[in-house]
């Protein structure tokens, strides 16, 4: 393992060092970092990130996020997409307090960063697990006042506009959102006796809000039958991912192709204590590493936001330059740069880990690169800088969507 | 398949023999090959290249190459049996590289870079990486023989930057 003693007589040319450290995980770049000053530089250059994120690109992961009940601790962990077998521990974070609904936006990357209140024109009760595809967020709803129980609700991060998408009905609690190749779909899970069916309603267009639909019986397999499965998504290459929503032994993932009509199963060896007792999974597919999104620079100077009474005539001055800023396009200049959080809903209650880990969008129209997170609550605010501080790599995950 | 057989010279003077097909996994001989400067009784001079790292290079070839003529050969291939034959390249690749120091995969990664094989480069670069991925910043100084140039308060400062990746 020692290359002391010839070390110096072999010149190790940077395009190699590249190729190896193109291929490690984002945690290990991490902290290499602080190898010496030569290797900062070269992991910091954008020939590297640009390689880094290339290769990420090319091996989209599995993130699993654990719950523990315990410690209300939350763990990460990503494996290979689909032939999973290990697992690689992330972080671990904090609990996140529950709050009420009030949506605050925030701008990143701007300097001095103020939270804003964003207008809804309805009052709805919003579900924690929220999607987002090309520059909208998604989530269920229980709108107040309106005779259908769910709805989705669609919020526009280069309008900051909220609109309702009507489901037809088809919604119900176990619904879940999916980027269906780049369409929002809605996904149910009908476990009959050996005869499981997904139903796919995919969004075919926003504006005239048109839903095509699909029924998928799945091939019988004794593990689907035994237990609590549930979809957790779609991948870039079409197959719909479900596995099981708590920690057991053994732990199951499966991959549905449906052009192919084949079901994969794939084993998940976690060994890691939070995986002994029966602890809550989140799963998140198509998990992409980018080490261009300086998120943890981003964050150091986010204030907590102010309660919606306490606003002051300053923090409207604010909201005022930041919107003069996006129209006259100064703030899209600084593509990197410039991103926005909302923070949202984040609760304790089961899904939390999707409310807070899928609300990053990026928008990329106008070049601008934007990261929203939900939130109501300004005393969430502290973990959610720790949050992201601590875990560029969920937020990455919802980036790339 | 041309079964014509090249020979290769290590920098410290080992002679190799190997088949046309295998070498050419190797661009920069393939390129020797097809301009014709390779003369059959003489062996190609691989200077950068020693007898032991070569040995490992030809083996590799080899057995790739005779994986490339199965693809030829059962071009109808079901799934499964290109899943199997997938499964079996992956083994013997992943029993290759375990018999090896991470001292020789350095040596092999230049050589490989040498003599423009990609696959190779790959296999290697994967493997290395795997090795480092959990290592300590000191413990990967040590295997790079990398001073530490920076001061404690900088790599202080560093460790904080980038908090998220020590947890």
């Amino acid at each position: 393992m020692n290359r002391e003693e010839n070390s110096d007589s072999i010149p190790f040319p940077t395009d190699l060092f590249f190729e190896i450290f193109s291929r490690l995980p984002a945690k290990s770049i991490g902290k290499f970092c602080c190898v010496s000053k030569q290797w900062r530089s070269m992991l910091h250059s954008p020939d590297f990130t640009d390689l880094f994120f290339t290769k990420s690109s090319a091996r989209p992961r599995l993130l699993f996020g654990l719950e523990q009940d315990a410690y209300g601790e939350r763990f990460f962990f990503s494996s290979p997409q689909p032939n999973s077998s290990s697992l690689d521990f992330h972080t671990k974070f904090g609990y996140i307090a529950y709050a009420d609904s009030v949506h605050h936006i925030l701008t990143l990357g701007s300097g001095n960063m103020k939270w804003r209140n964003v207008q809804c024109p309805f009052t709805h009760e919003p579900f924690h697990e929220r999607i987002c595809i090309n520059g909208r967020e998604y989530y269920l709803a229980q709108p107040d006042g309106y005779p259908c129980p769910y709805m989705i609700v669609c919020f526009d991060v280069r309008s900051e506009e909220f609109k309702f998408i009507d489901t037809e009905r088809f919604c119900n609690m176990c619904t879940k959102l999916v980027n269906y190749k780049g369409k929002l779909g809605a996904v149910n899970y009908d476990s009959g006796m050996r005869n499981l069916k997904l139903r796919i309603w995919v969004l075919e267009d926003v504006e005239k809000q048109e839903w095509s639909n699909f029924v998928y019986t799945l091939p019988e397999n004794e593990v689907l039958d035994s237990c609590d499965l549930s979809v957790v998504g779609v991948t870039a290459s079409g197959e719909i991912v479900l596995s099981k929503q708590f920690t057991c032994k053994p732990f199951y993932v499966f991959y549905f192709n449906p052009e192919r009509n084949t079901l994969q199963r794939v084993e998940i060896h976690g060994n890691h204590q939070v995986f002994e007792n029966r602890n809550r999974v989140d799963v998140f597919v198509d998990h992409v590493e980018d080490l261009k999104f300086d998120i943890m620079r981003a964050a150091t100077s986010i204030s907590p936001p102010e309660q919606m009474s306490t606003s002051t005539r300053k923090d409207h001055q604010n909201e005022k330059a930041i919107t003069e800023e996006v129209a006259n396009g100064s703030l899209y200049k600084e593509v990197d740069k410039s991103c926005k959080v909302i923070s949202g809903r984040l609760s304790r209650g089961s899904g939390c880990l999707k409310g807070t880990a899928i609300t990053a969008v990026v928008v990329a129209a106008a070049g601008a690169v934007a990261a929203v997170v939900l939130s109501s609550n300004p005393e969430a605010t502290t973990e959610l800088i720790n949050l992201v501080d601590s875990y560029v790599n969920v937020i990455i995950t919802a980036l790339k969507n | 398949m041309s079964s014509n057989m090249i020979m290769l010279k290590s920098s410290d003077g080992a002679s190799f023999e190997i088949e046309e097909a295998a070498a050419r996994k190797s661009k920069i001989i393939a390129n020797m090959i097809e301009v014709e400067c390779v003369d059959e009784d003489k062996a190609i001079p691989l200077q950068n290249v020693t007898g032991n790292i070569l040995a490992l290079v030809i083996e590799y070839c080899n057995k790739h190459i005779v994986d490339d003529d199965d693809d030829v050969a059962t071009e109808e291939a079901s799934e499964e049996e290109e899943e199997a034959k997938k499964k079996k390249v992956d083994d013997w690749e992943a029993e290759f590289m375990n018999s090896m120091s991470l001292e020789t995969m350095f040596e092999l990664l230049l050589a490989a870079n040498y003599l423009n094989i990609k696959s190779l480069i790959d296999l290697v670069c994967q493997t290395i990486a795997n090795n480092i991925k959990d290592k300590t910043p000191e413990e990967v100084r040590k295997i790079f023989s990398i001073e530490n140039d920076f001061t404690p308060e900088e790599e202080e400062e560093i460790r904080k930057e980038n908090a998220w990746a020590f947890g």
